[in-house]
């Protein structure tokens, strides 16, 4: 192909196929994309051509994998450094970005590890753990970012129940591993061992622009599902006593410790207009 | 809809706002807490465009305070791929927020087939992609309704295609569409070293009264050629470029970018303040100095291209 005559839509398309797609290059021969590089980059005093690409093509990969890294900082201190970017290096490979936006960029990593998983023949569960830390760190950046003002009245132990509004900003996950706990660990400058599977559930809440892990229990899980689902105390509490087979009176008696909690960890608002 | 020259007179008529820095995360608290004096920010809009949390909430607030100027790194001017309406249409909103002294953006692409690679690539500068470029820039300005400003990237390749000289290409820019200039005098440094250009020249060409910003930050220098990494002190040399370009523009908005291994406030705040000893400095043309450190395995880092630092 005649490289003098490239439109610019050929010449960006060259060009971006270099990057993406790690086409190889050679120094003087024709690439997979049809032209050589001295026939459309110069050389300089102290580069060749190639060598003026590479520059590009090196940062490419580096610049996406450090922002891979920076999204999901426990994954990749559970798969460790070398495993990660193995990882990351053949997402970037099979779902090149598409936004404008780097905070999208591990948007479909999950599924990606879910896809390519290395034991299809004889299922182990350490996959599984990462595939729900991946999911787990992704959303945490979502819910930062999530489109609310954190302005809103917390409710008290006063509060009657039937005015107790869940926060704007609250997010409930279950997992198959404690990934809660293990992130939180990690956070907090620990070292956390790989976690044998356990069901577990974490409520996700960001009040004054920060984010607030709690791991709760199964029968909360339920309860405030229900309650964000129906936005009414007594219908998520009558939910709990009759799907879940819990008697009225355990529940009155968890009931004000688990407000009290609630309260404290600013789950609750006051209803708006009380 | 405003002509070419209604934007070339909104151009004209820009004030200086003085030094101003580069909104960076790590600094937000600080900047809220202790209200700096620094005369203006610049945010990068992909940053704050589609925060609904903590960014959106610190920009209202800084923007209160501050004049404040969008600085975009994916409008992919130069792209043949469609402008990006829905970008466009973010970037009008967050603009209408804030209210910025001016919007800008790069003389590059970031990618075609609807990818981004995240980069401001650098564009072939003959006519037909100034043909190209100059009437995208007309149909951004129209829908935003207001003049855009344009920073020369730091580049690391020129196309055999090329035709027309960087400098001559922006100054065609400007003349064909009423936009701005954004004069990043480290870019000009880096792109001089690595495709052997005079910096000096370059900045001499320039159509100085289109210019309304420069930029000011620091680079890697890798022997062979120079990565603008943004993670350290202004070079020397840069200094000096920028003594030139402050006497030949008369002085313009002034802003330091320090994206990697970011310090405290006051070390940015410390070095964007030694500007000062470079206006009205008396350019004097001097050989361009040869590093004798050289460090390797540079990655460039042309804006703050971070994600969300998430804050537990």
């Amino acid at each position: 192909m005649g490289t003098e005559n490239f439109s610019l839509d050929e010449l960006q398309q060259w060009m971006q196929g270099m990057l993406i797609y790690h086409v190889p290059v050679e120094s003087n021969f024709g690439t997979n994309a049809g032209a050589p590089v001295e026939d459309i980059v110069n050389a300089s005093q102290r580069l060749s051509a190639v060598s003026h690409l590479d520059i590009y093509r090196y940062s490419y990969i580096a610049r996406l994998r450090s922002c891979m890294q920076s999204q999901f900082s426990a994954l990749t201190y559970a798969l460790g450094n070398e495993l990660f970017q193995l990882f990351a290096d053949q997402y970037l490979d099979t779902y090149p970005s598409e936004s404008y936006s780097l905070n999208t960029l591990g948007q479909h990593f999950s599924s990606f590890l879910e896809e390519t998983r290395p034991d299809k023949e004889a299922k182990e569960s350490w996959p599984d753990f990462m595939i729900e830390l991946a999911g787990f760190e992704y959303t945490l950046s979502v819910i930062f970012d999530e489109y609310a003002i954190d302005t809103n009245t917390a409710a008290t132990i006063d509060t009657p129940d039937n005015m107790l509004v869940l926060h704007p900003v609250f997010h409930l996950l279950s997992h198959r591993f404690p990934i809660c706990n293990y992130y939180l660990e990690f956070s907090q400058g620990k070292e956390p061992e790989l976690p044998f599977p356990e069901e577990s559930y974490c409520a996700v809440i960001r009040l004054n622009y920060k984010l607030g892990l709690f791991s709760i229990r199964a029968a909360q899980y339920f309860f405030l599902k229900r309650m964000q689902e129906t936005h009414s105390f007594e219908k998520a509490k009558t939910m709990l006593i009759n799907e879940k087979g819990i008697p009225q009176t355990e529940f009155d008696r968890v009931w004000p410790e688990w407000k009290m909690n609630f309260i404290a960890s600013g789950f609750f608002i006051e209803q708006p207009g009380t | 809809m405003p002509s070419v020259s209604n934007y070339r007179q909104q151009i004209a008529n820009m004030t200086n706002p003085g030094l101003g820095l580069g909104l960076r995360s790590k600094h937000f608290n600080y900047i809220l807490e202790h209200n700096p004096p620094v005369n203006w920010f610049e945010a990068i809009s992909e940053n704050f465009m589609d925060s609904g949390g903590r960014p959106h909430y610190v920009l209202r607030q800084v923007a209160e305070k501050y004049p404040v100027v969008l600085h975009g790194v994916s409008l992919s001017i130069g792209s043949t791929d469609a402008l990006n309406k829905e970008y466009l249409s973010k970037l009008k909103q967050l603009a209408a927020e804030v209210n910025p002294l001016w919007v800008s953006d790069h003389l590059c692409w970031t990618g075609v087939n609807s990818l981004n690679a995240h980069d401001l690539l650098p564009v072939v500068l003959n006519e037909v992609s100034l043909k190209h470029i100059c009437d995208r820039i007309k149909e951004v300005q129209d829908y935003m309704e207001r003049p855009m400003v344009f920073e020369n990237p730091s580049t690391y390749l020129t196309f055999k295609q090329s035709t027309i000289a960087e400098y001559d290409f922006l100054r065609y820019m400007v003349e064909e569409t009423g936009c701005g200039l954004l004069l990043d005098v480290n870019n000009v440094y880096v792109s001089g070293f690595n495709n052997d250009f005079d910096p000096v020249h370059y900045i001499r060409q320039l159509p100085y009264e289109s210019i309304v910003q420069m930029h000011l930050a620091g680079h890697q220098h890798c022997g062979t050629h120079i990565i603008d990494t943004h993670d350290r002190q202004v070079a020397q040399d840069v200094w000096n470029l920028f003594a030139l370009a402050w006497e030949l523009t008369g002085g313009v908005a002034t802003l330091l970018e320090w994206d990697g291994n970011i310090p405290d406030f006051e070390t940015c705040h410390e070095e964007l303040l030694k500007a000062k000893q470079y206006m009205n400095h008396n350019f004097q043309a001097a050989p361009i100095t040869v590093q004798q450190e050289y460090e390797e395995e540079a990655v460039s880092n042309p804006v703050n291209f971070l994600v969300n630092e998430i804050r537990l």
